[in-house]
């Protein structure tokens, strides 16, 4: 591999995105033997699986399979990595594409051993954007502990005083304050887009109360404090008082299958919180659940096997019914309101903790890049297989499972080295 | 699920409903947001959830002899929260529709009314009777004096003024047209409710919405008075979010009415029991009453097509009707007066004949339009308090 170094002036395949489509793609091609140069966005590598404590359905943690694809990249000399690079414009057609890259400054070069010692002196915290912004972090900081490049990263926000503590800290003398936003240009045959997606902006749902209550998060938010490396250490904890909850509301399609949010099925929520039911109750053994669902959606044997399980347990409720109004309890609860449709009642629930399952709406929706790239209503790549040259894969072609998303992104590598050769 | 039902959809009832301006009825997925968003839905059977199901279903007797159809004022907060945009409000509205027809005999005129292409047959009628009455009032006075005489009455309520509304349609021709017309509408009406209640008492007994058995209608009428405060106050139209400025709206041309009722017992009291004949002094009460009626009925119809044009809602037929009808009554009546008092003879005749065509579309139609609306809810809001639906 070569990382953080200019990029070779050209390749066959550009792979925009790093999360696990993107890294699956970058594999797939280069170990056909094709030269691959891989740009993320993030300083780091794996997108927003990085993010995850455990996959569904097996509730494996998922920086296993993430170490096995580092490794492989690691290893792999046709790869080129470069992080905190995006993707300006992309010029020509199939087979012969410029691509324009502008690269942020990192202010570490590879002289970094990851000692932390910058980290250490440095005084002043930014807000840590992997955990949502429930804690904070230096502002020289490794992103993730097992962050791939293994390279700190100095946040343009750093003080000046900071700035000298660092480089009086380091030893090696990787830090390089020099460093400023860099324009390169690429040459590569095709172009894969895997830019993956982001949560769906829970504030913009105003009856479901996201950002007015304390004790209301999202599914994601609740994934980073089930991680040994999130906020809390691995606790699911209500923000309020940092107590355990011993009830915890579901809000199912929370903006998903929404004409005024995101219209489509954001396919991952449902099996989601069902996995979210299962920290909880390893955590919590008294803890109730009720998931609220307007129908739920488990695809396929595996998924409905899990949903099997937990509709046996005792302390998991399901209710058919959307919520569609919250409000604020005694003591910092929150009240959930929503029809029950089997049995025609409205219901009124308070519970110590309510979890928003909001799904993912894809990054290019919001900040198109210059390229002849076709878009639906959503923003979701629409795949033109006639011209070629470009395509989208993983959760930017449509909302997808991390399976689904390594089958696309595997049948894109395919697609990108038919490019190359000239089909 | 152990209980097995046998759905058995009509569908017309189906395409009618969608027909009425229900089209986004088959778009709901029954997330069940509207009914949490209803501010006046009750806590147990909320609506509009399960009208929602029931009439994409077909199933017209769960919806249409419901008395929660009728508690729904429309005030659109649950097509606002729609993730679908079934808009539910709008579906509600059209099952209201299907019922006004459902409940009105003779069922012919009914489709009539809700008729576009038939609305200048509706129009002709009162226009060539009218006509008609216009032509034996001023020229053949005679002979009507000589037949009134022989019953001992006098044909002409006599007055001085030098442009009367008697001269042009003898006050008997009128009230000749509209007592009967308004008798039929009464018994139209009280067959459509006894029907309608029966029905809605049966829909509450199997959808557990009452705790009453057995339906007494006294007890039932007895309800009747906690129900009209709540009416004139517009009490479910002040918990609406979405469309609050309708209620005042509605509330002007409901006070409009009513003063313009008042005003025509004033005046048959004058004519009949007094016998004094109009038109009648300026500073006369009665005149105070039609004024101020007239007025608030044009103000709040303005209003209220003013907020329907600005509003993506969806407005069909029934609708415009109404509010062209309520709009033009008010307006006509006021100018009528307006015209004599600038001494137009031909202008006040003109607009007097307008209007009354449109009294007569009033008085005709209204069991079959979209104003039966008044004697549906007073009805279903009445039983539902009865019923003591929560």
């Amino acid at each position: 591999m070569t990382i953080d170094k200019a990029a070779p002036a050209s390749a066959s395949i550009l792979v925009v995105g790093g999360g696990i489509s993107g890294l699956t793609t970058t594999l797939e091609a280069a170990e056909t033997g094709y030269e691959v140069i891989l740009v993320e966005k993030n300083a780091y590598l794996g997108g927003r699986v990085l993010q995850l404590n455990q996959y569904f359905p097996k509730l494996c943690p998922p920086t296993c399979g993430l170490e096995i694809n580092f490794r492989r990249i690691k290893d792999n000399p046709a790869i080129h990595v470069q992080t905190m690079t995006e993707v300006v414009k992309v010029e020509g057609t199939p087979g012969n594409y410029e691509v324009t890259l502008k690269t942020r400054p990192r202010f570490v070069n590879s002289n970094c051993t990851g000692c932390g010692a910058c980290a250490d002196a440095c005084e002043g915290e930014i807000e840590n954007e992997l955990n949502f912004g429930m804690d904070r972090t230096k502002a020289a900081y490794l992103p993730h502990p097992m962050a791939f490049p293994a390279t700190y990263v100095i946040s343009e926000y750093i003080s000046s005083d900071d700035k000298k503590r660092c480089e009086e800290a380091c030893k090696y003398g990787a830090i390089d304050f020099s460093m400023t936003e860099t324009t390169t240009t690429v040459k590569v045959a095709s172009v894969v887009w895997a830019t993956g997606w982001k949560p769906y902006d829970a504030t913009r749902i105003d009856n479901l109360g996201f950002g007015r209550h304390q004790n209301i998060i999202t599914n994601m938010m609740l994934e980073r404090m089930a991680s040994s490396t999130g906020p809390t250490e691995g606790k699911i904890l209500r923000p309020s008082d940092n107590a355990a909850p011993k009830s915890v509301v579901f809000v199912q399609c929370a903006g998903s299958r929404d004409e005024n949010h995101l219209p489509y099925c954001s396919y991952i929520c449902c099996m989601a919180s069902l996995k979210h039911a299962t920290y909880l109750r390893a955590q919590y053994p008294d803890c109730e659940i009720t998931i609220y669902y307007i129908d739920l959606r488990a695809p396929g044997q595996r998924y409905e096997k899990f949903y099997e399980k937990l509709k046996q347990d005792e302390k998991v409720f399901f209710v058919k019914g959307k919520v569609a109004e919250v409000s604020e309890a005694d003591n910092a609860c929150v009240t959930v309101v929503a029809e029950n449709a089997v049995t025609g009642k409205k219901v009124r629930q308070t519970a110590d903790l309510v979890v928003l399952a909001t799904g993912m709406q894809p990054s290019l929706s919001t900040e198109k890049p210059q390229a002849d790239l076709t878009f639906n209503d959503s923003g979701f790549i629409v795949n033109d297989f006639e011209k070629g040259g470009m395509f989208g894969c993983g959760c930017a072609n449509k909302p997808a499972d991390v399976v689904s998303s390594n089958q696309n992104a595997t049948g894109m590598a395919l697609k990108a080295i038919q490019t190359v050769v000239g089909r | 699920m152990s209980d097995n039902t046998l759905v058995n959809p009509n569908l017309e009832f189906i395409d009618e409903v969608v027909g009425l301006g229900g089209d986004s009825l088959k778009k709901c997925f029954q997330c069940a947001s509207c009914s949490v968003a209803c501010p006046i839905a009750p806590e147990d059977s909320p609506f509009p959830r399960k009208e929602m199901i029931a009439a994409s279903w077909g199933l017209k007797d769960r919806v249409v002899g419901s008395a929660d159809i009728w508690l729904c004022h429309e005030c659109g907060d649950c097509s606002t929260l729609c993730p679908r945009g079934a808009q539910p409000g709008d579906v509600l509205s059209a099952i209201r529709s299907y019922a006004i027809s459902e409940y009105a005999r003779p069922k012919k005129l009914a489709k009539m009314v809700t008729d576009k292409s038939k609305l200048g047959i509706l129009t002709a009628i009162p226009a060539a009777w009218f006509a008609l009455m216009a032509i034996i009032t001023m020229f053949f006075g005679g002979t009507m004096e000589k037949i009134f005489g022989f019953f001992g009455v006098h044909w002409i309520h006599h007055t001085d003024a030098p442009i009367a509304h008697a001269n042009f349609v003898s006050t008997w021709l009128v009230d000749a047209t509209f007592v009967p017309l308004a008798t039929a509408s009464v018994v139209i009406f009280y067959l459509g409710l006894k029907r309608m209640i029966n029905d809605m008492h049966e829909n509450a007994l199997t959808e557990g919405k009452t705790d009453k058995q057995d339906l007494d209608i006294k007890e039932l009428l007895k309800t009747v008075p906690t129900v009209i405060p709540k009416i004139l106050k517009h009490q479910q139209f002040n918990e609406c979010g979405e469309n609050k400025s309708r209620g005042t709206a509605h509330m002007m041309v409901l006070y409009g009415f009513v003063g313009c009722f008042i005003a025509t017992v004033i005046a048959g009291s004058l004519l009949y029991l007094a016998g004094t004949a109009g038109p009648y002094s300026q500073i006369n009460p009665l005149k105070w009453f039609g004024n101020l009626g007239g007025i608030l009925i044009v103000l709040g119809a303005a209003l209220m097509i003013k907020d329907r044009l600005g509003k993506d809602k969806s407005s069909g037929y029934k609708d415009w009707y109404l509010l062209g009808l309520v709009i033009l009554l008010g307006a006509t009546g006021l100018l009528t007066e307006m015209a004599r008092l600038a001494g137009s003879t031909f202008g006040t005749y003109l607009v007097y004949y307008l209007h009354l065509i449109l009294v007569f579309h009033l008085f005709a139609y209204v069991p079959f339009s979209k104003l039966a609306h008044f004697v549906y809810r007073i009805a279903g809001m009445t039983y539902a308090e009865y019923a003591n639906r929560k």
